[in-house]
């Protein structure tokens, strides 16, 4: 270790430096008095909140890049996924509420487990945004061609519309998509909560759209053959549909703000999980009974498809993809938006760059940092194939909460006196399991997927090495 | 009472502190500064954003100290710093809070020194607010005791509602009253064979009965119960709105009020255009009146004791 020896602090020592939870609750007026959250979200509210911060999306997407993977049995990958993501949410519950702040997991990890901790978690949280942001900006664009197809018989050619392995040459619609938002966001537009709930319930509208016209077009047969890859096949599946769960761990954050924490958190997340979980296995229930699985293989905006093909009539399909490109706009936006303000705090705290909190003055957003992020997601979303930028989100997403998980046990041996205002029951099972699936799937994924991960990883710690260590705000301070 | 007075979280527009002194010191109001910073998005308990927002709540917090110290004096100052969607809702939102009477805020930085320029945020305040909206002219300054020694009341030639309420505010705050009216009217390019002076007997008509009716509002704001110290009345003439403006003399002290541009004959009898233009020409600063509140404001001075 003496040769790592920089100045009086020693690297061990940098990385194992937690931010002060005094410094946090300073940082986000907790002692103002303002920002003390009153208790007022109950049990049904917080499940309303779980559910539409998870439905959707993920599901008009990965499902045609799953079911090939799975089989019919993709319907066991959607619950595997599910209660995997149902366990790290849990952990991640404790996590929030032992720390009195709020933040990204990236500050919770900072004020729990040191900055390289933090520093991993955010390279897992630059996945979890700023790569599902592409991915569903991919999914969006096959979307808006099916819609454009059936309205208008007129589609954007193939080479302008699909990753180059995909055949293409680059994915156009998803960068405007990416534009059209980026240039939202630095005017400073936000959408309202009434908009907000209007998307959640077109999402869920059309999923239902789909289930009750999907089903006319059940053929058993397709189901004779229900685990044609075996328990590999859900397994690996589970990993891109671990995608589709992403934003049930919203839930988790909202501690400070539900009554009777104790109670309400884990059986919200419950509640959201199984409404979510149900509304996937039927409409991949539906799915997988309506076309053979090789029609699976290569198809573009997988539920408009299947719908068209089952009804033999192009409306439903048409109302399906106008949902979709409607609200995965929304989604878009708001991924985009929470992937500046995760790397605003890191600019804060001195781990990227000053040029991430920088604002305009007139409009208070960070601009240079928008515009950064939507350059780097354009070329994601324009360059690469879908089904790898779902792959990289699910491993991002899931090594994050994997950390999560550690952390909480990590902090009931070293902490144990903190005053935790959710405690995770079955302890320690229940964070080992956590941590044991999260491992499971990520053990499935394609090999080229860990490997770039890795390789991600290793990015980041370097930055953390060469950067992050030596700019540190809390290191300059102490 | 109370004014409400819009301060960008970025630390520029001190004219609107010089005004909103001014006003506070005239009339002996409250003040409530705030800053509207961008709210919680998206709407759910999930905080992604919690550092971005709680370094705009400190920046914004601090530039609403710096500013306190900046109008000083012995007046009554509280700060507030909001979420909101937009500046003019946060805005409205504190001002139903506190009651206030007012809303102050400054000019578009786009606009040139010594004129009010409507810029978004104010536009938008000005269609949506109920209240008067007070608006500063870009660089506008005063001394630290400055007080509003003249109220300038826009005036098309009916509806007395305008005169009469600055008049009740005027008396109230021992400031004096003018009625101003502005007759614009370029001359046409062309001459259409009468001329390009043809006009100019029409302008002349048409200001001869402005003056009377100017009088016989004058008349009505003396049999008030309570009177300002000095009444008088003005006619501005020019080409444009600009040299109408400048036709009359202004002087520090000064506040230009305006019935409101949405609605109502007061607007339309300005020789076909709209208060807007006389706001956005004012070399002063200018109060936009809504018509509800200036029959209030006309009530309350015809029943004062």
């Amino acid at each position: 270790m003496a040769s790592l020896e920089d100045g009086t602090t020693s690297l061990w020592q940098q990385i194992v430096r937690r931010k002060p939870v005094a410094a946090m609750t300073d940082e986000t007026g907790t002692d103002t008095g303002e920002g003390e959250l009153k208790r007022t979200i109950g049990l049904f509210q917080l499940s309303l909140f779980g559910i539409g911060a998870t439905i959707g999306t993920g599901i008009f997407i990965v499902l045609t890049e799953a079911a090939p993977i799975a089989g019919p049995a993709v319907v066991w990958s959607f619950v595997f996924a599910g209660v995997v993501a149902g366990l790290t949410a849990i952990c991640y519950a404790e996590l929030a509420s032992t720390v009195p702040i709020s933040g990204s997991s990236y500050s919770y990890a900072y004020a729990t487990l040191g900055e390289g901790v933090a520093m991993v978690v955010a390279a897992c949280l630059l996945l979890e945004y700023g790569v599902s942001a592409a991915a569903v900006a991919v999914g969006w664009s096959q979307y808006l061609n099916e819609f454009l197809d059936n309205l208008f018989g007129f589609t954007i050619p193939n080479s302008l519309s699909n990753a180059p392995e995909a055949d293409g040459v680059i994915n156009l619609p998803a960068i405007v998509l990416i534009v059209l938002c980026t240039l939202l966001l630095i005017r400073g537009a936000s959408e309202s909560a009434k908009v907000n709930a209007a998307m959640v319930l077109i999402k869920i509208a059309v999923l239902i759209l789909f289930v009750v016209v999907g089903v006319t077009g059940w053929n058993s047969d397709n189901l004779s053959d229900f685990t044609p890859f075996g328990l590999a096949g859900v397994t690996s599946a589970a990993g891109i549909i671990f995608f589709s769960f992403i934003g049930l761990d919203a839930v988790s954050t909202a501690g400070e703000e539900v009554k009777n924490p104790r109670r309400n958190l884990p059986l919200a997340i419950l509640i959201a999980l199984a409404v979510v979980t149900s509304l996937y296995v039927l409409v991949a229930f539906v799915a997988v009974a309506a076309q053979p699985l090789g029609d699976f293989e290569g198809q573009e905006a997988g539920l408009s498809a299947i719908l068209e093909t089952v009804t033999g009539s192009t409306w439903p399909a048409t109302v399906l993809a106008a949902g979709a490109v409607i609200s995965i706009f929304s989604v878009t936006l708001v991924v985009i938006y929470g992937q500046t303000r995760i790397l605003f705090a890191m600019g804060r705290d001195g781990m990227v760059p000053p040029l991430f909190h920088r604002l305009n003055p007139r409009t208070l957003t960070p601009v240079p940092a928008t515009i950064i992020v939507a350059v780097v997601i354009s070329l994601l979303a324009g360059l690469l194939p879908i089904n790898f930028l779902a792959e990289m989100t699910s491993i991002g997403t899931l090594v994050a909460f994997m950390i999560v998980s550690i952390g909480v046990i990590v902090l009931r041996q070293r902490q144990p006196e903190l005053p935790r205002g959710f405690k995770v029951p079955l302890y320690p099972i229940l964070p080992i399991a956590s941590v044991a699936g999260c491992i499971w799937i990520i053990s499935d994924l394609r090999a080229v997927t860990i490997y770039v991960f890795f390789g991600w990883s290793t990015v980041a710690l370097l930055w953390y090495f060469f950067y992050g260590r030596r700019h540190s705000t809390l290191g300059k301070s102490s | 009472m109370t004014l409400v007075v819009g301060y960008a979280p970025d630390g520029r527009g001190r004219a609107v502190l010089h005004l909103a002194g001014m006003l506070a010191r005239s009339g002996g109001d409250d003040l409530v500064l705030c800053a509207i910073v961008p709210a919680a998005w998206p709407p759910s308990p999930a905080r992604v954003d919690a550092e971005y927002r709680a370094h705009l709540d400190r920046e914004a917090q601090e530039a609403l100290e710096r500013a306190h110290e900046r109008i000083g004096g012995n007046l009554e100052i509280s700060t507030v710093v909001r979420h909101a969607r937009s500046v003019p809702a946060g805005l409205l939102e504190i001002a139903d809070q506190h009651d206030a009477s007012l809303i102050v805020t400054g000019s578009a930085a786009s606009g040139g020194a010594g004129t009010v320029t409507l810029g978004s945020t104010t536009s938008r305040l000005l269609h949506s607010s109920p209240l008067p909206v007070a608006l500063a002219p870009r660089g506008f300054r005063t001394g630290a005791d400055a007080r509003v020694t003249r109220v300038t009341a826009a005036f098309g030639g009916s509806g007395d509602d305008l005169v009469v309420g600055a008049a009740g505010v005027a008396a109230r705050v021992g400031a004096r009253l003018r009625l101003a009216s502005f007759a614009v009217h370029p001359r046409p390019p062309y001459t259409a064979g009468v001329g390009r002076e043809a006009d100019d007997a029409l302008v002349r008509e048409w200001m001869q009965e402005i003056e009377a009716a100017q009088r016989a509002a004058l008349e009505r704001v003396r049999d008030l119960p309570s009177v300002p110290p000095d009444c008088e009345a003005a006619v501005g003439r020019g080409e444009t709105w600009q040299d109408a403006l400048e036709d009359v003399d202004w002087e520090d002290g000064d506040v230009l009020a305006v019935g409101s541009s949405s609605i109502g004959p007061l607007a339309r009898v300005f020789l076909g255009s709209r208060s807007a233009k006389i706001v956005q020409h004012s070399p002063v600063p200018a109060v936009v009146v809504p018509r509800g509140v200036a029959a209030e404001l006309a009530d309350e001075a015809a029943s004062a004791a």
